[in-house]
Protein backbone atom coordinates (compact mmCIF):
# COMPACT_ATOMS: atom_id res chain seq x y z
CA UNK A 1 0.00 0.00 0.00
CA UNK A 2 2.87 2.51 0.97
CA UNK A 3 4.79 1.12 -1.64
CA UNK A 4 2.33 2.63 -4.49
CA UNK A 5 2.47 6.11 -3.23
CA UNK A 6 4.44 8.85 -4.87
CA UNK A 7 7.94 8.68 -2.81
CA UNK A 8 8.16 12.30 -1.24
CA UNK A 9 11.96 12.00 -0.51
CA UNK A 10 14.13 9.82 -2.68
CA UNK A 11 17.81 9.06 -2.09
CA UNK A 12 19.09 6.99 -5.49
CA UNK A 13 22.41 5.04 -5.40
CA UNK A 14 23.87 7.59 -2.68
CA UNK A 15 27.16 6.39 -2.03
CA UNK A 16 29.98 8.23 0.52
CA UNK A 17 33.23 7.22 0.60
CA UNK A 18 36.07 9.28 2.61
CA UNK A 19 39.86 10.04 2.10
CA UNK A 20 42.09 9.08 -0.48
CA UNK A 21 44.44 6.51 -1.38
CA UNK A 22 44.96 3.43 0.93
CA UNK A 23 43.50 5.67 3.62
CA UNK A 24 39.95 5.71 1.76
CA UNK A 25 37.07 4.03 3.39
CA UNK A 26 33.32 3.61 2.00
CA UNK A 27 31.16 4.07 4.36
CA UNK A 28 27.88 4.02 1.95
CA UNK A 29 27.44 1.27 -0.17
CA UNK A 30 24.88 1.82 -2.65
CA UNK A 31 22.20 2.98 -1.12
CA UNK A 32 18.57 3.21 -2.66
CA UNK A 33 15.30 4.49 -0.15
CA UNK A 34 12.21 6.36 -0.30
CA UNK A 35 9.97 8.20 1.83
CA UNK A 36 6.50 8.67 2.05
CA UNK A 37 4.98 11.98 2.60
CA UNK A 38 3.64 11.76 5.90
CA UNK A 39 4.93 8.59 7.25
CA UNK A 40 7.57 8.13 9.85
CA UNK A 41 10.60 6.42 8.53
CA UNK A 42 13.67 5.11 10.65
CA UNK A 43 16.64 3.79 9.76
CA UNK A 44 18.64 1.64 11.84
CA UNK A 45 21.86 0.21 11.60
CA UNK A 46 25.16 -1.04 13.49
CA UNK A 47 27.29 1.83 15.10
CA UNK A 48 29.88 3.42 12.45
CA UNK A 49 27.47 2.39 9.31
CA UNK A 50 26.97 5.74 8.21
CA UNK A 51 23.54 6.29 9.22
CA UNK A 52 24.18 9.74 10.49
CA UNK A 53 26.03 10.63 7.29
CA UNK A 54 23.25 9.45 4.77
CA UNK A 55 20.71 11.66 7.21
CA UNK A 56 22.96 14.58 6.39
CA UNK A 57 23.01 14.14 2.92
CA UNK A 58 19.46 13.49 2.94
CA UNK A 59 19.57 17.21 4.21
CA UNK A 60 21.55 18.61 1.81
CA UNK A 61 24.27 19.77 4.66
CA UNK A 62 27.31 16.58 3.19
CA UNK A 63 27.59 16.20 -0.31
CA UNK A 64 27.32 12.56 -1.57
CA UNK A 65 30.61 11.09 -3.28
CA UNK A 66 27.72 9.66 -6.14
CA UNK A 67 24.07 9.42 -6.09
CA UNK A 68 21.38 11.75 -6.40
CA UNK A 69 18.61 13.23 -3.30
CA UNK A 70 15.28 14.26 -4.87
CA UNK A 71 12.81 16.03 -2.43
CA UNK A 72 9.40 16.84 -3.92
CA UNK A 73 10.61 16.24 -7.39
CA UNK A 74 13.71 18.48 -7.35
CA UNK A 75 17.18 17.53 -6.37
CA UNK A 76 18.78 18.53 -3.35
CA UNK A 77 22.13 20.04 -3.32
CA UNK A 78 22.15 22.60 -0.64
CA UNK A 79 19.55 22.42 2.46
CA UNK A 80 16.35 22.68 1.02
CA UNK A 81 13.59 25.04 2.04
CA UNK A 82 11.20 22.47 3.67
CA UNK A 83 13.69 20.06 5.34
CA UNK A 84 15.13 20.45 8.77
CA UNK A 85 18.19 18.54 10.12
CA UNK A 86 17.47 17.97 13.92
CA UNK A 87 20.86 17.67 15.40
CA UNK A 88 21.99 14.55 18.17
CA UNK A 89 24.08 17.06 19.95
CA UNK A 90 21.19 19.35 21.76
CA UNK A 91 23.91 21.03 23.66
CA UNK A 92 25.98 22.21 20.58
CA UNK A 93 23.47 23.23 18.51
CA UNK A 94 21.90 25.70 20.96
CA UNK A 95 23.11 29.33 20.99
CA UNK A 96 24.03 30.06 24.72
CA UNK A 97 24.35 33.59 23.80
CA UNK A 98 20.28 33.83 22.82
CA UNK A 99 17.45 33.19 25.77
CA UNK A 100 15.36 30.05 24.91
CA UNK A 101 12.84 32.23 23.26
CA UNK A 102 15.65 33.60 20.59
CA UNK A 103 17.06 30.19 20.35
CA UNK A 104 13.46 29.02 18.84
CA UNK A 105 13.21 32.16 17.25
CA UNK A 106 16.46 31.40 14.88
CA UNK A 107 14.04 29.39 13.00
CA UNK A 108 11.88 31.85 11.61
CA UNK A 109 13.43 35.14 12.11
CA UNK A 110 15.27 35.78 8.75
CA UNK A 111 12.02 34.85 6.70
CA UNK A 112 11.40 37.67 4.37
CA UNK A 113 8.67 40.35 5.74
CA UNK A 114 9.02 38.68 9.41
CA UNK A 115 9.15 41.02 12.41
CA UNK A 116 10.48 40.88 15.57
CA UNK A 117 7.44 40.76 17.62
CA UNK A 118 5.78 38.06 15.06
CA UNK A 119 8.59 36.00 15.60
CA UNK A 120 8.80 35.66 19.42
CA UNK A 121 4.90 34.89 18.99
CA UNK A 122 5.59 32.26 16.61
CA UNK A 123 8.27 30.73 18.40
CA UNK A 124 6.52 30.65 22.18
CA UNK A 125 3.78 28.82 20.39
CA UNK A 126 5.67 26.28 19.79
CA UNK A 127 7.53 26.66 23.29
CA UNK A 128 4.23 25.90 24.32
CA UNK A 129 4.01 22.77 22.23
CA UNK A 130 6.46 21.21 23.90
CA UNK A 131 5.97 22.26 27.61
CA UNK A 132 8.49 25.10 27.83
CA UNK A 133 6.88 28.45 28.13
CA UNK A 134 7.71 28.80 31.08
CA UNK A 135 11.48 28.74 30.77
CA UNK A 136 10.85 31.01 27.46
CA UNK A 137 13.85 34.13 29.28
CA UNK A 138 16.25 31.49 30.47
CA UNK A 139 19.17 30.43 28.66
CA UNK A 140 19.86 26.76 27.36
CA UNK A 141 22.64 26.06 29.89
CA UNK A 142 20.39 26.70 33.46
CA UNK A 143 17.86 24.21 31.46
CA UNK A 144 18.39 20.38 32.06
CA UNK A 145 19.23 18.01 29.00
CA UNK A 146 15.77 16.56 28.47
CA UNK A 147 14.47 20.41 27.97
CA UNK A 148 17.32 21.47 25.75
CA UNK A 149 16.47 18.77 23.40
CA UNK A 150 13.06 19.99 23.49
CA UNK A 151 14.09 23.30 22.55
CA UNK A 152 15.77 21.75 19.97
CA UNK A 153 12.58 19.85 18.68
CA UNK A 154 10.71 23.31 19.34
CA UNK A 155 12.85 25.59 16.96
CA UNK A 156 13.19 22.55 14.37
CA UNK A 157 9.27 22.17 14.40
CA UNK A 158 9.29 26.91 13.98
CA UNK A 159 10.50 26.60 10.51
CA UNK A 160 7.23 24.20 9.77
CA UNK A 161 9.18 21.61 7.84
CA UNK A 162 7.84 19.62 5.72
CA UNK A 163 10.02 16.21 6.76
CA UNK A 164 11.80 16.83 9.85
CA UNK A 165 15.32 14.29 9.36
CA UNK A 166 16.20 13.48 13.09
CA UNK A 167 19.83 12.40 13.98
CA UNK A 168 19.57 10.23 16.96
CA UNK A 169 17.93 13.11 18.69
CA UNK A 170 16.69 11.20 22.35
CA UNK A 171 20.14 9.07 22.61
CA UNK A 172 22.17 11.65 25.09
CA UNK A 173 19.22 11.77 27.64
CA UNK A 174 18.06 9.68 30.38
CA UNK A 175 16.15 6.67 29.73
CA UNK A 176 12.64 8.34 31.49
CA UNK A 177 13.08 11.56 29.73
CA UNK A 178 13.59 9.37 26.70
CA UNK A 179 10.38 7.67 26.40
CA UNK A 180 8.72 11.28 27.30
CA UNK A 181 10.28 12.59 24.48
CA UNK A 182 9.20 10.13 22.11
CA UNK A 183 5.42 10.30 23.47
CA UNK A 184 5.92 14.20 22.52
CA UNK A 185 7.73 13.62 19.10
CA UNK A 186 5.04 11.09 18.50
CA UNK A 187 1.87 13.78 19.00
CA UNK A 188 3.56 16.74 17.23
CA UNK A 189 3.85 14.45 14.83
CA UNK A 190 0.27 13.39 15.01
CA UNK A 191 -0.74 16.82 14.95
CA UNK A 192 1.44 18.49 12.20
CA UNK A 193 1.63 15.96 9.72
CA UNK A 194 5.20 16.41 8.75
CA UNK A 195 6.92 13.44 7.02
CA UNK A 196 9.64 11.62 10.45
CA UNK A 197 12.50 10.02 9.58
CA UNK A 198 14.71 9.17 12.78
CA UNK A 199 18.36 7.78 12.50
CA UNK A 200 19.10 5.80 15.77
CA UNK A 201 20.57 2.38 17.07
CA UNK A 202 18.18 1.83 19.20
CA UNK A 203 15.55 -0.80 18.28
CA UNK A 204 13.11 -0.31 20.70
CA UNK A 205 12.93 3.13 19.71
CA UNK A 206 12.63 2.76 16.42
CA UNK A 207 9.86 0.05 16.55
CA UNK A 208 7.91 2.27 18.84
CA UNK A 209 7.90 5.76 16.85
CA UNK A 210 8.28 4.12 13.42
CA UNK A 211 5.30 3.29 10.59
CA UNK A 212 8.28 1.73 8.63
CA UNK A 213 11.93 0.64 9.42
CA UNK A 214 15.22 0.45 7.00
CA UNK A 215 18.00 -1.63 8.39
CA UNK A 216 21.28 -0.77 7.27
CA UNK A 217 24.06 -3.34 6.89
CA UNK A 218 27.70 -2.64 8.39
CA UNK A 219 29.60 -1.03 6.03
CA UNK A 220 29.74 -0.31 3.13
CA UNK A 221 26.06 -0.24 4.01
CA UNK A 222 23.05 -1.11 2.47
CA UNK A 223 20.02 -1.43 3.04
CA UNK A 224 19.36 -4.83 3.98
CA UNK A 225 15.70 -4.32 4.68
CA UNK A 226 12.40 -1.86 4.44
CA UNK A 227 9.69 -3.57 7.48
CA UNK A 228 6.53 -2.18 8.23
CA UNK A 229 5.51 -2.29 11.21
CA UNK A 230 2.36 -2.51 11.06
CA UNK A 231 1.58 -1.79 14.86
CA UNK A 232 -1.58 0.65 15.35
CA UNK A 233 -1.75 3.80 16.56
CA UNK A 234 -1.85 5.71 19.39
CA UNK A 235 1.12 3.85 20.33
CA UNK A 236 1.61 3.91 24.32
CA UNK A 237 5.03 4.01 26.33
CA UNK A 238 3.76 0.71 27.99
CA UNK A 239 1.06 -1.49 26.81
CA UNK A 240 2.95 -1.03 22.83
CA UNK A 241 6.22 -2.10 23.55
CA UNK A 242 4.56 -5.00 25.52
CA UNK A 243 2.72 -6.22 22.64
CA UNK A 244 3.14 -9.68 20.27
CA UNK A 245 3.70 -7.85 17.12
CA UNK A 246 6.40 -5.22 18.59
CA UNK A 247 8.11 -8.21 20.11
CA UNK A 248 8.32 -10.05 17.14
CA UNK A 249 10.26 -7.09 15.23
CA UNK A 250 12.48 -6.41 18.12
CA UNK A 251 13.27 -9.80 17.27
CA UNK A 252 14.12 -9.66 13.74
CA UNK A 253 15.65 -6.85 13.51
CA UNK A 254 17.70 -7.02 16.35
CA UNK A 255 18.93 -10.74 14.95
CA UNK A 256 19.73 -8.91 10.89
CA UNK A 257 22.21 -6.53 13.44
CA UNK A 258 23.77 -9.01 15.12
CA UNK A 259 24.29 -11.38 12.18
CA UNK A 260 21.97 -14.10 13.79
CA UNK A 261 19.46 -15.97 12.39
CA UNK A 262 16.16 -15.34 13.09
CA UNK B 1 30.17 35.26 50.25
CA UNK B 2 32.17 35.07 53.36
CA UNK B 3 35.34 33.75 52.16
CA UNK B 4 35.26 36.44 49.22
CA UNK B 5 35.47 39.29 51.61
CA UNK B 6 38.20 37.28 53.81
CA UNK B 7 40.10 36.66 50.72
CA UNK B 8 40.02 40.72 49.86
CA UNK B 9 40.93 41.51 53.20
CA UNK B 10 44.16 39.09 53.39
CA UNK B 11 45.26 40.87 49.75
CA UNK B 12 44.85 44.02 51.10
CA UNK B 13 46.86 43.62 54.39
CA UNK B 14 49.80 42.94 52.12
CA UNK B 15 49.78 46.31 50.47
CA UNK B 16 48.87 47.74 53.72
CA UNK B 17 52.04 45.47 55.22
CA UNK B 18 54.61 46.63 52.57
CA UNK B 19 53.48 50.35 52.49
CA UNK B 20 53.43 50.29 56.34
CA UNK B 21 57.41 48.51 55.87
CA UNK B 22 58.36 51.40 53.23
CA UNK B 23 57.43 54.17 55.49
CA UNK B 24 58.91 53.09 58.29
CA UNK B 25 62.70 52.34 56.47
CA UNK B 26 62.34 55.96 55.09
CA UNK B 27 61.58 57.35 58.47
CA UNK B 28 64.31 55.54 60.23
CA UNK B 29 66.71 56.78 57.62
CA UNK B 30 67.76 53.02 56.25
CA UNK B 31 66.41 54.09 52.51
CA UNK B 32 67.82 57.74 50.86
CA UNK B 33 64.30 59.80 51.14
CA UNK B 34 65.53 61.77 47.90
CA UNK B 35 65.04 58.49 45.75
CA UNK B 36 62.20 57.04 47.59
CA UNK B 37 59.84 59.10 49.27
CA UNK B 38 57.89 57.68 51.71
CA UNK B 39 54.37 56.97 50.81
CA UNK B 40 52.62 59.11 52.83
CA UNK B 41 54.33 61.83 50.81
CA UNK B 42 53.84 60.50 47.70
CA UNK B 43 49.97 60.17 48.47
CA UNK B 44 50.23 63.81 49.63
CA UNK B 45 51.40 64.47 46.66
CA UNK B 46 49.08 62.84 44.76
CA UNK B 47 46.56 64.03 46.31
CA UNK B 48 48.05 67.58 46.12
CA UNK B 49 47.59 67.47 42.12
CA UNK B 50 43.96 65.88 42.17
CA UNK B 51 42.85 69.15 44.63
CA UNK B 52 45.23 71.41 42.54
CA UNK B 53 43.27 70.15 39.37
CA UNK B 54 46.69 69.20 37.65
CA UNK B 55 45.28 65.90 37.44
CA UNK B 56 42.77 66.46 34.24
CA UNK B 57 44.69 68.08 31.53
CA UNK B 58 47.06 64.76 31.26
CA UNK B 59 44.58 62.58 32.04
CA UNK B 60 42.51 63.86 29.53
CA UNK B 61 45.44 63.89 26.83
CA UNK B 62 46.30 60.60 27.31
CA UNK B 63 43.28 58.81 27.77
CA UNK B 64 41.96 60.33 24.19
CA UNK B 65 45.16 58.74 22.96
CA UNK B 66 44.57 55.35 24.23
CA UNK B 67 40.63 54.99 23.67
CA UNK B 68 40.72 56.72 19.84
CA UNK B 69 43.78 54.34 18.85
CA UNK B 70 41.88 51.10 20.75
CA UNK B 71 39.15 52.03 19.34
CA UNK B 72 40.29 52.24 15.54
CA UNK B 73 42.67 49.47 15.81
CA UNK B 74 40.23 47.05 17.31
CA UNK B 75 37.38 47.64 14.44
CA UNK B 76 39.77 47.01 12.43
CA UNK B 77 41.23 43.89 13.41
CA UNK B 78 37.86 42.88 14.33
CA UNK B 79 36.47 43.38 10.88
CA UNK B 80 39.43 41.67 8.90
CA UNK B 81 39.76 39.28 11.20
CA UNK B 82 36.17 37.95 10.87
CA UNK B 83 36.83 38.27 7.18
CA UNK B 84 40.14 36.39 7.28
CA UNK B 85 38.82 33.60 9.19
CA UNK B 86 35.84 33.06 7.29
CA UNK B 87 37.57 33.38 3.54
CA UNK B 88 40.19 31.25 3.02
CA UNK B 89 42.19 33.14 0.22
CA UNK B 90 42.11 36.56 2.48
CA UNK B 91 43.60 34.28 5.19
CA UNK B 92 46.53 32.69 2.74
CA UNK B 93 47.07 36.13 1.74
CA UNK B 94 47.86 38.21 4.57
CA UNK B 95 48.41 35.68 7.24
CA UNK B 96 52.28 35.05 6.72
CA UNK B 97 52.97 38.82 7.01
CA UNK B 98 50.88 39.31 9.94
CA UNK B 99 52.86 36.22 11.74
CA UNK B 100 55.69 38.53 10.89
CA UNK B 101 54.97 41.97 11.82
CA UNK B 102 52.91 40.57 15.53
CA UNK B 103 55.58 40.11 17.31
CA UNK B 104 57.78 42.70 16.20
CA UNK B 105 57.51 45.34 19.44
CA UNK B 106 55.77 48.13 18.89
CA UNK B 107 57.88 50.52 20.55
CA UNK B 108 61.06 49.93 17.80
CA UNK B 109 58.81 51.34 15.32
CA UNK B 110 58.37 54.85 17.35
CA UNK B 111 61.88 55.70 15.63
CA UNK B 112 60.49 55.73 11.92
CA UNK B 113 56.82 57.07 12.76
CA UNK B 114 58.40 60.08 14.60
CA UNK B 115 60.31 60.26 11.17
CA UNK B 116 57.38 60.19 8.96
CA UNK B 117 54.62 61.93 11.01
CA UNK B 118 56.61 64.15 13.69
CA UNK B 119 56.10 64.35 17.62
CA UNK B 120 52.23 64.59 17.53
CA UNK B 121 48.79 62.88 17.86
CA UNK B 122 49.33 61.12 14.72
CA UNK B 123 52.79 59.21 15.72
CA UNK B 124 51.01 57.72 18.93
CA UNK B 125 47.36 56.92 17.76
CA UNK B 126 49.54 54.91 14.92
CA UNK B 127 51.67 52.91 17.51
CA UNK B 128 49.05 52.51 19.91
CA UNK B 129 46.58 51.49 17.31
CA UNK B 130 48.81 48.96 15.54
CA UNK B 131 50.20 47.66 19.49
CA UNK B 132 46.37 47.38 19.92
CA UNK B 133 45.90 45.52 16.55
CA UNK B 134 47.49 42.47 16.29
CA UNK B 135 46.42 40.72 19.50
CA UNK B 136 42.81 41.67 18.54
CA UNK B 137 43.04 40.48 14.95
CA UNK B 138 44.66 36.95 15.81
CA UNK B 139 42.21 36.49 18.59
CA UNK B 140 39.33 37.21 16.18
CA UNK B 141 40.67 34.60 13.65
CA UNK B 142 41.14 32.16 15.95
CA UNK B 143 37.59 32.74 17.16
CA UNK B 144 36.10 32.78 13.69
CA UNK B 145 37.92 29.81 12.82
CA UNK B 146 36.74 27.26 16.28
CA UNK B 147 33.55 28.31 15.69
CA UNK B 148 31.07 25.35 16.74
CA UNK B 149 30.44 23.42 12.97
CA UNK B 150 27.10 22.16 14.19
CA UNK B 151 26.02 25.76 14.76
CA UNK B 152 26.98 26.57 11.44
CA UNK B 153 25.06 23.44 10.58
CA UNK B 154 22.26 24.27 12.45
CA UNK B 155 22.34 28.16 10.27
CA UNK B 156 22.47 25.85 7.10
CA UNK B 157 19.56 23.82 7.77
CA UNK B 158 17.24 26.61 9.40
CA UNK B 159 17.85 28.44 5.70
CA UNK B 160 20.34 31.32 7.00
CA UNK B 161 22.50 32.56 4.33
CA UNK B 162 26.21 32.70 4.72
CA UNK B 163 26.38 36.82 5.67
CA UNK B 164 23.39 36.11 8.25
CA UNK B 165 24.85 33.21 9.69
CA UNK B 166 28.23 35.14 10.19
CA UNK B 167 26.31 37.77 12.03
CA UNK B 168 24.20 35.73 14.22
CA UNK B 169 26.42 32.98 14.62
CA UNK B 170 29.77 33.24 13.64
CA UNK B 171 30.58 36.75 15.65
CA UNK B 172 28.80 35.96 19.40
CA UNK B 173 30.59 32.58 18.88
CA UNK B 174 33.61 34.34 18.48
CA UNK B 175 32.93 37.08 21.39
CA UNK B 176 35.12 35.55 24.02
CA UNK B 177 37.94 35.03 22.15
CA UNK B 178 37.58 38.45 20.94
CA UNK B 179 37.58 40.03 24.20
CA UNK B 180 40.72 37.82 25.64
CA UNK B 181 42.38 39.44 23.13
CA UNK B 182 40.64 43.36 23.47
CA UNK B 183 41.56 42.64 26.96
CA UNK B 184 45.26 42.33 26.30
CA UNK B 185 45.33 44.80 23.87
CA UNK B 186 44.13 47.49 26.63
CA UNK B 187 46.93 46.97 29.07
CA UNK B 188 49.18 47.08 25.84
CA UNK B 189 47.57 49.85 24.63
CA UNK B 190 48.58 52.05 27.88
CA UNK B 191 52.23 50.61 27.86
CA UNK B 192 52.40 51.94 24.39
CA UNK B 193 50.97 55.39 24.93
CA UNK B 194 53.03 55.93 28.21
CA UNK B 195 56.25 54.96 26.32
CA UNK B 196 54.68 57.23 23.35
CA UNK B 197 54.63 59.95 25.16
CA UNK B 198 57.78 59.79 27.10
CA UNK B 199 59.58 59.84 23.71
CA UNK B 200 57.82 62.62 22.06
CA UNK B 201 57.99 64.81 25.02
CA UNK B 202 54.66 66.83 24.37
CA UNK B 203 52.20 66.20 27.61
CA UNK B 204 50.37 63.20 29.09
CA UNK B 205 50.97 61.19 32.04
CA UNK B 206 53.52 59.49 30.46
CA UNK B 207 55.45 62.85 30.03
CA UNK B 208 55.06 63.96 33.07
CA UNK B 209 56.77 61.09 34.91
CA UNK B 210 59.56 61.57 33.05
CA UNK B 211 60.11 65.03 33.51
CA UNK B 212 59.24 64.61 37.38
CA UNK B 213 62.12 62.60 36.79
CA UNK B 214 64.78 64.95 34.84
CA UNK B 215 63.79 67.87 37.05
CA UNK B 216 64.25 65.80 40.05
CA UNK B 217 60.82 65.96 41.98
CA UNK B 218 60.89 62.22 42.76
CA UNK B 219 58.36 63.15 45.01
CA UNK B 220 55.83 63.89 42.19
CA UNK B 221 57.34 61.45 40.06
CA UNK B 222 56.04 58.56 41.96
CA UNK B 223 52.56 60.67 42.68
CA UNK B 224 52.20 59.89 38.55
CA UNK B 225 53.28 56.56 39.04
CA UNK B 226 50.70 55.96 41.30
CA UNK B 227 48.12 57.96 39.33
CA UNK B 228 49.17 55.82 35.91
CA UNK B 229 48.74 52.36 38.03
CA UNK B 230 45.06 53.62 39.47
CA UNK B 231 44.21 54.51 35.51
CA UNK B 232 45.28 51.18 34.62
CA UNK B 233 43.43 49.02 37.36
CA UNK B 234 40.44 50.96 36.50
CA UNK B 235 40.39 50.39 32.81
CA UNK B 236 40.92 46.36 33.65
CA UNK B 237 38.06 46.73 36.27
CA UNK B 238 35.61 48.47 34.04
CA UNK B 239 36.78 46.39 31.06
CA UNK B 240 35.84 43.61 33.39
CA UNK B 241 32.24 44.94 34.12
CA UNK B 242 32.03 45.46 30.35
CA UNK B 243 32.48 41.74 29.60
CA UNK B 244 30.05 40.62 32.03
CA UNK B 245 27.12 42.21 30.61
CA UNK B 246 28.81 41.57 26.93
CA UNK B 247 29.46 37.79 26.88
CA UNK B 248 27.62 36.71 30.26
CA UNK B 249 27.71 32.89 28.73
CA UNK B 250 31.59 32.72 28.59
CA UNK B 251 31.96 33.87 32.23
CA UNK B 252 31.95 31.19 34.49
CA UNK B 253 29.72 32.02 37.16
CA UNK B 254 29.44 31.17 41.16
CA UNK B 255 26.10 30.39 40.89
Amino acid sequence: MLNMVQPYLELSGIQKTFGTGLLQTEALGHIDLSVVEGEFLAIVGPSGCGKSTLLQIAAGLTPASAGTVHFNGLAVNEPPLGIVYLFQQYGNSLFPWRTVLANVAFAVEHKPGMTRDRARAHSLRYLEMVGLADVAHRYPWQLSGGMQQRVTIARALAAEPRILLMDEPFSSVDALTRLELHALVLDLWTRHRFTAVLVTHDVDEAVFLADRIAVLSSRPSKVSKVIDTALPRPRDSISTSESARFLSLRHEILSMLLGRPA
Amino acid sequence: MKSSTMEKALGAMTIVVILAALEMAVRSGYVNAALTPSPSVVLAKTAGIVVAGSLWEPLRSTLYLLFTAYLLGSFLAIGLGLLMGRIQALYDLFEPLIEFLRPLPKPALLPPLILFLGLGDAMKLTVVGMGVFFPVLVNTIQGVRGTDPVKLAVARTLGHSRASALVSVVLPSALPMIFAGLRVSLGLGLILVVIAEMLAGTGGVGYLIIDMQRSFQVANMYAWILILAVIGFSLNYLFLQLERRAIPWAIPSSS
